[in-house]
């Protein structure tokens, strides 16, 4: 960088938060969590992979309290991901840039990602 | 590899990964109610052994392409970024490749 003092845009602290460019960052945030995801089911995989015992130490990690909140939390990531990955592509096509339509899909995605979090951990522990 | 493709390919390993790591996520989080025999009969399924593993290797590289942008984004010092850009790079070959070995020699 050769002139550091051009100014950078946004200014985070006199910034207006709109619905698109919160979902973006938090777009990005959560991306990089979904590797922190990958990187555990990596684990998951390295520990079953070194016997029983150690699998079974694992699993009582995982299903302790934080394990638990761990593994929601990436659910939520995974589900927030893809549904604002699906409004990407969208944007893509070309369809949705409209101010009114961005910020109805950007609700959709909130809600709807919280609404598959539940639904998913609730049919993957077997709850339902 | 050019700015063009590397975009084209962020999107469709995107659409590759979404419903493999649905998929996977979910058969873990199944998994994390059950014992070592069933996660191991899980795994014992040629046809789950191979969709893991191209999970993994697509997730990885899905990411490299994804941190290359952050990087490219937040890092302003070159020397820093070539250096992050690396290890990212050795971290998205090297652990789909410990994956694919113990897929196949070790569950």
């Amino acid at each position: 960088m050769k002139d550091n003092k051009n100014p950078l845009s946004p200014h985070i602290q006199i910034y207006r938060w709109h619905i698109s460019s919160l979902l973006s960052i938090t777009h990005r945030i959560v991306g990089v969590v979904n590797l922190l995801a990958l990187i555990l089911m990596f684990f998951w995989l390295l520990t079953l992979s070194l016997g029983e015992n150690n699998y079974e130490l694992f699993l009582s990690a995982i299903n302790s309290v934080f394990g638990k909140f761990i593994l929601i939390g990436f659910i939520w990531s995974m589900s927030f991901h893809i549904l604002s990955g699906i409004r990407h592509l969208i944007w893509d096509f070309g369809y949705g840039f409209e101010i009114k339509i961005a910020n109805i899909s950007g609700i959709i995605v909130i809600i709807s990602s919280l609404l598959l979090t539940i639904i998913f951990w609730l049919l993957g522990r077997g709850l339902i | 590899m050019n700015e063009t493709r590397k975009w084209i390919l962020h999107r469709v390993t995107a659409i590759i990964l979404a419903p493999l790591f649905v998929w996977f996520f979910f058969s873990l989080i199944s998994l994390s109610t059950k014992n070592y025999q069933e996660a191991i009969y899980f795994f014992k399924s040629p046809l789950f052994t191979v969709l893991t593993i191209i999970l993994f290797f697509i997730g990885f590289f899905h990411a490299k392409i994804s941190l290359h942008e952050i990087f490219e984004d937040y890092i302003h010092n070159k020397k820093i970024k070539d250096v992050a850009n690396i290890l990212a790079l050795i971290l998205s070959i090297v652990v789909p490749i410990i994956i694919l070995i113990l897929l196949i020699y070790r569950i």
